[in-house]
């Protein structure tokens, strides 16, 4: 029958732990706290960073301009917001997938913001500037994220 | 015979350590690359305001917008470390299987 060293203070803890990681390796478990790579998160939301990048090219190139106004740009909005709800159910959907599914949400206030930004008035290419940069980070943020998920595969 | 359960222990926490630290170089060098970009639009955002370049509005939207920046890298990076938990976890879970395996002395793991 196996002794096990009882000498060391709060034992029981670790016993338990220890048991727990036998148990899991005996089932042939490894644990998994997070979901696995989705390729097709990932396509989405590259393409959707294509798509926005575009859409700020265009409205650098138009500022001052009549056509800068949100009214001729309206169908980038409703666009992304299609594009933005299919990546957020499809996230949702994956089992353990709770963070990119956040994410995928908060992506979806960043748009809704820059919308009421651009209904409020076109936008100058100092706050172009601003806009990339808080979508480059928003979008990084998920890919960085989904690579990760990736683990060495 | 008998498991030597600080030695098991020692084991586990090397692989623990090893998984973290592999990780972490990767997470800080991404948390202080966006950490500086953050801290440049907010400054840029009070200096448009400032100057009059964006009204009281527009310089809440665009705060809003960095907010929300801000909350997803710091999502990310909780993402991150639980991927390397994840991946401690499951480097001691191999340590232990490879260490009872040896001091009972036959495959039973």
């Amino acid at each position: 029958m196996m002794k096990i060293d009882r000498r060391i203070p709060g034992f029981g803890v670790f016993l338990v732990s220890v048991c727990l990681a036998v148990t899991l390796a005996l089932s042939g478990c490894t644990v998994k706290l997070v979901s696995g790579y989705d390729e097709t998160t990932d396509r989405a939301v590259t393409d959707l960073q294509r798509k926005t990048e575009a859409h700020l090219v265009a409205l650098e190139s138009v500022e001052d301009l009549p056509e800068c106004t949100y009214e001729n740009h309206k169908q980038f909005y409703d666009e992304a917001k299609v594009d933005i709800s299919a990546i957020t159910v499809r996230a949702a959907a994956i089992p353990k997938n709770d963070i990119t599914t956040q994410e995928s949400q908060l992506l979806a206030s960043q748009l809704d913001n820059l919308e009421k930004l651009h209904k409020i008035a076109c936008l100058s290419k100092d706050q172009i500037t601003l806009v990339r940069t808080h979508f480059n980070t928003s979008f990084t943020a998920i890919l960085k994220l989904e690579f990760a998920k990736r683990r060495g595969e | 015979m008998s498991l030597d359960a600080v030695k098991l222990g020692k084991d586990i926490l090397a692989a623990l350590n090893g998984s973290l630290a592999e990780k972490w170089p990767d997470v800080k060098d991404y948390g202080e690359a966006e950490a500086k970009k953050l801290a440049q639009t907010l400054v840029m955002i009070g200096t448009l305001k400032a100057t009059g370049k964006i009204n009281k509005e527009q310089a809440e939207l665009h705060l809003e917008m960095q907010k929300n920046a801000t909350r997803m890298v710091l999502m990310t990076i909780e993402g991150l470390g639980i991927l390397s938990a994840e991946a401690a976890i499951n480097s001691a879970l191999i340590a232990v299987k490879d260490n009872v395996n040896k001091e009972i002395g036959f495959t039973l793991l």
